[in-house]
């Protein structure tokens, strides 16, 4: 019989994705997991692995095109199976595929349900408060009247965009004003002449990942009471012992940057602190505190922001850690990171410092409800027993959603973290312990 | 036990409440003193309409032999005025019997009786009292009383007339003055109008009034003015010319028929003050139709009782009126919908108007119909099109498709685009929407 393999479901929130590479040709025979495709969605680029053993019979699409979730992707010969069976197998619903019967081969990763945190933490750009996406694009034509259509053409708005209040949502020439009037102010349209566009301008659509993130910023804004905290430590003590630890651990190829450190001082406050490490549930009325420390680390690749996770950060050595985030790192680059490694986060770090900039207010990765920020390490001039000396001053910026996090509690946390990263040795007083 | 709903008053508002109550589930009771469907099915809109097609019947026959027929004496012709009125009552029981049956499948309850408000949650009828959680008073209205003359009948009082008057005088103003005193002259009758103030019809296009005047004056129909008319010796004197006249018709405008009650209303110019919600100002009273003042009209009224239903139900109706066309059934008709010219003058909008007239168009050539035109009134920038206006043998029904053009915004484009049949009267839309 035929299986007709759509594009599943593979997460909350997919709508579509782009088909990046074929793995497989026409006629090949495959095997059930097996990778038919790489597709980039808004969150990844992962495998689609194949639910069915069989022959491909079709493959839909050329690399480049976007494939709506639940439309054909491939279509299995499979043999032996007919009848009653191949019409029960051909209703199936297009998500149920890929989660039954698959192997699990490099898969686990894909199927289940995505975090939208982990990927909000980057430093602000001033374009906060556009107006918020009524909806992602309808491939259907939006209805509206004949005048809104022409209205909206002529003030440059994207029809699919507004909200429509006339019958089943239709869009009448009053939404286009008040649509007009409420993104006035921050969205002021200049009709541009196409021709003059490629002298002076150049457009390029969005990609997946620029699409999430700026939902993911925005979103984050919208729904956060975002406060900033910034301080600077000395770190002499730190610096001497990162260089002694990697001249010790020279012979074995592990290099420390300041990052595992910085990512110990914060598992171990975070303890002490777990409003820190909370989430709120407004729908609910409650808190919900997280018993573990998975700790997302922005990063930066050509293109864009992500923000991949470090799971139980709390129980790894400065070694494991070391080697934890330069495994992502290379994935990032590389575009292999999961859907698995991008969620699940209950605190964000961003080092953009190790670019430069020295304080910065980072954009909290929703519903996560703080994000520490590590600035450029530089010689500063200190006073040290009243005498002007040179130190090895750390800024540093933290966001905190002020909704549930006071400030006295935010100041607490920063000087305990600021004690471990001034005093590395205090690390390891706690190392090992459940206290 | 207590109603949701009771509605007083059974004409256009008072029953397509009912209606749509039983249909949404509201326990509802209606309560009318004499007839079931009021005014617009037992003296106003259907039993003129039955009647005045006789009357056009006659002046279709009478040039009979225009169109080819022999044998008919133009001067033998007289018009059977109980065979007219019985023809009518035909008519209307089918109505009535039609919106009978309708309560009933819908559960609406109907009681023939004067009800009397008591408070808000209570009326009294048949010498029970009803409690209910809601009242809708629909009892319309009725010609405001003249005092130029003694004796005078009304619309209602018309169809119990044994005989017709041979020169009837037509006191007030309105569209419905204008359609009577066409019937009685398409009938050989010599009616005389006694206009109360001019314009005739204020809520009409100036464009509508003045071609209906002109045409009043063809069909040698006078129009008197009554400030500057005299009474003398049982006939009318204007302009130094004696009119006589043998019966007065009070077709003046209107005034609300307010039911008893113990409880007090607020009012405006004697109509039941409401909001956009039809709420009157007691919560859980409200008002639809003549007796609120608004429209005059009985689809309007119908609208009204629609949207009562749904603040009943808690939906709350768009802020902004709706536009509704306004139908005049003379000969030819009239019908507009939208705004008028001076109205879009008064809102300063940069317009134009594409007028279009008949006597171009082929069906109406071929039916001796082509007495008439459109007007199609649009805005400069986008051509939306503001406002309709036609005189057309069947105006009232070709401004349907100008109603859904302004409910969804259309332009003038969207009219000429529109594939129109041939041959068709409706073609007028097409050409008319051809502009620039």
């Amino acid at each position: 019989m035929r299986y007709i393999f759509k594009f599943p479901d593979i997460g909350e929130g997919l709508e579509e994705g782009k088909i990046i590479e074929w793995y497989v040709k026409k006629g090949q025979s495959i095997e059930s997991g097996d990778p038919l495709v790489k597709m980039e969605t808004d969150k990844v680029v992962t495998d689609i692995p194949s639910p069915k053993s069989g022959i491909l019979a079709v493959l839909y699409g050329g690399i480049g095109d976007t494939v709506k979730v639940g439309s054909a992707l491939v279509e299995i010969d499979i043999p032996g199976v007919d009848g009653e069976a191949a019409v029960a197998q051909a209703q199936e619903q297009p998500q149920v595929p890929s989660q039954e019967a698959v192997d699990e081969k490099d898969f686990a990763g894909v199927v289940g349900t995505i975090e939208v945190a982990g990927d909000g933490a980057y430093l602000p750009s001033g374009d906060e408060g556009r107006p918020a996406k009524a909806d992602t694009p309808k491939a259907r034509k939006a209805l509206a009247t004949p005048v809104a259509r022409a209205m909206a053409k002529d003030y440059g708005i994207d029809i699919n965009e507004v909200t429509g209040t006339g019958p089943a949502g239709r869009v009448m020439k009053k939404d286009i004003e008040t649509h007009s009037k409420s993104s006035a102010s921050i969205n002021i349209h200049v009709p541009m002449p196409l021709a003059s566009a490629s002298e002076r301008t150049r457009i390029e659509p969005l990609s997946q990942i620029r699409k999430t993130i700026a939902r993911n910023m925005l979103r984050s804004k919208q729904n956060t009471a975002h406060m900033s905290i910034m301080d600077e430590v000395e770190v002499s003590e730190l610096v001497a012992a990162r260089a002694r630890l990697n001249e010790a651990l020279a012979d074995k190829g592990i290099r420390l940057s300041y990052l595992p450190f910085i990512i110990k001082a914060i598992t171990l406050a975070l303890k002490d602190h777990p409003i820190l490490n909370a989430e709120l549930d407004m729908d609910n009325e409650r808190i919900i505190y997280k018993n573990y420390y998975n700790i997302g680390i922005a990063m930066d690749t050509p293109e864009g922001l992500v923000v991949p996770v470090i799971k139980d950060a709390d129980s790894k050595s400065l070694i494991e850690l070391t080697k934890d985030l330069k495994d992502l790192m290379e994935r990032a680059q590389e575009r292999k990171l999961t859907l698995n490694d991008l969620k699940d986060g209950t605190f964000s770090i961003t080092s953009y410092g190790s670019i430069g900039g020295y304080f910065a207010v980072p954009v909290i990765a929703y519903p996560q409800v703080a994000i520490f920020g590590v600035g450029r390490l530089s010689e500063k001039p200190i006073v040290k027993n009243h005498e002007l000396a040179i130190g090895q001053i750390l800024p540093i910026s933290m966001s905190v959603d002020h909704r549930i996090v006071d400030g006295a509690e935010v100041s607490r946390f920063v000087n305990q973290v600021l004690s471990y990263l001034k005093e590395p040795l205090l690390l390891l007083a706690h190392e090992g312990g459940t206290q | 036990m207590t109603y949701d709903l009771i509605v007083i008053g059974s004409g256009p508002a008072g029953y397509v409440a009912a209606i749509r109550a039983g249909q949404t589930g509201l326990k509802t009771l209606i309560i009318d003193k004499k007839y079931v469907g009021g005014m617009c099915l037992n003296w106003g809109c259907i039993p003129t309409k039955s009647l005045l097609e006789s009357a056009k019947m006659m002046k279709k026959v009478r040039s009979a032999h225009e169109f080819g027929i022999a044998g008919i004496d133009p001067d033998s012709l007289s018009f059977d005025w109980p065979q007219a009125l019985k023809r009518t009552n035909q008519v209307v029981e089918k109505l009535t019997r039609g919106i009978e049956f309708l309560w009933k499948k819908n559960g609406v309850e109907f009681l023939k009786a004067e009800a009397r408000i008591l408070s808000p949650t209570q009326v009294q009828a048949d010498k029970r009292v009803f409690e209910t959680k809601n009242i809708l008073i629909a009892t319309g209205s009725r010609p405001a009383p003249q005092n130029l003359f003694e004796d005078c009948i009304d619309l209602e009082e018309l169809s119990s007339l044994k005989e017709l008057p041979q020169a009837p005088l037509l006191y007030g103003r309105g569209g419905n003055l204008i359609e009577l005193a066409q019937f009685f002259a398409m009938i050989g009758s010599k009616p005389v109008i006694l206009a109360s103030k001019l314009p005739m019809m204020p809520y009409l296009d100036e464009a509508l009034e003045s071609y209906i005047q002109k045409k009043l004056k063809k069909d040698k129909i006078p129009v008197l003015l009554e400030a500057e008319s005299q009474i003398k010796d049982g006939m009318i004197v204007y302009k130094g010319k004696e009119y006589p006249f043998d019966k007065v018709l009070n077709i003046s405008y209107r005034k609300a028929i307010l039911p008893p009650m113990d409880i007090e209303l607020e009012l405006e110019n004697g109509f039941i003050k409401t909001d956009r919600s039809h709420n009157s100002s007691i919560a859980g009273i409200y008002a639809a139709g003549d007796v609120s003042g608004k429209g005059f009209l009985a689809h309007v009224a119908s609208a009204q009782a629609m949207e009562v239903i749904e603040a009943i139900q808690g939906i709350v109706p768009p802020q902004e009126e709706r536009s509704y066309p306004v139908n005049v059934y003379t000969d030819p008709e009239l019908a507009q919908i939208g705004l008028t010219e001076s109205e879009i003058k008064a809102k300063g909008i940069d317009y134009k108007v594409s007028q279009y007239p008949l006597t171009t168009n082929g069906k109406a050539l071929a039916e001796g119909t082509s007495e008439g035109f459109i007007r199609v009134l649009y805005e400069t920038k986008y051509h939306e099109v503001l406002g309709v206006q036609i005189a057309a043998e069947h105006a009232t029904d070709l401004i349907s498709e100008a109603g859904i053009l302004l409910e969804l915004e259309g332009t003038t484009y969207d009219l000429a685009r529109t594939i129109h049949a041939h041959p068709t009267i409706s073609e007028i839309y097409m050409d008319a929407g051809k502009v620039e």
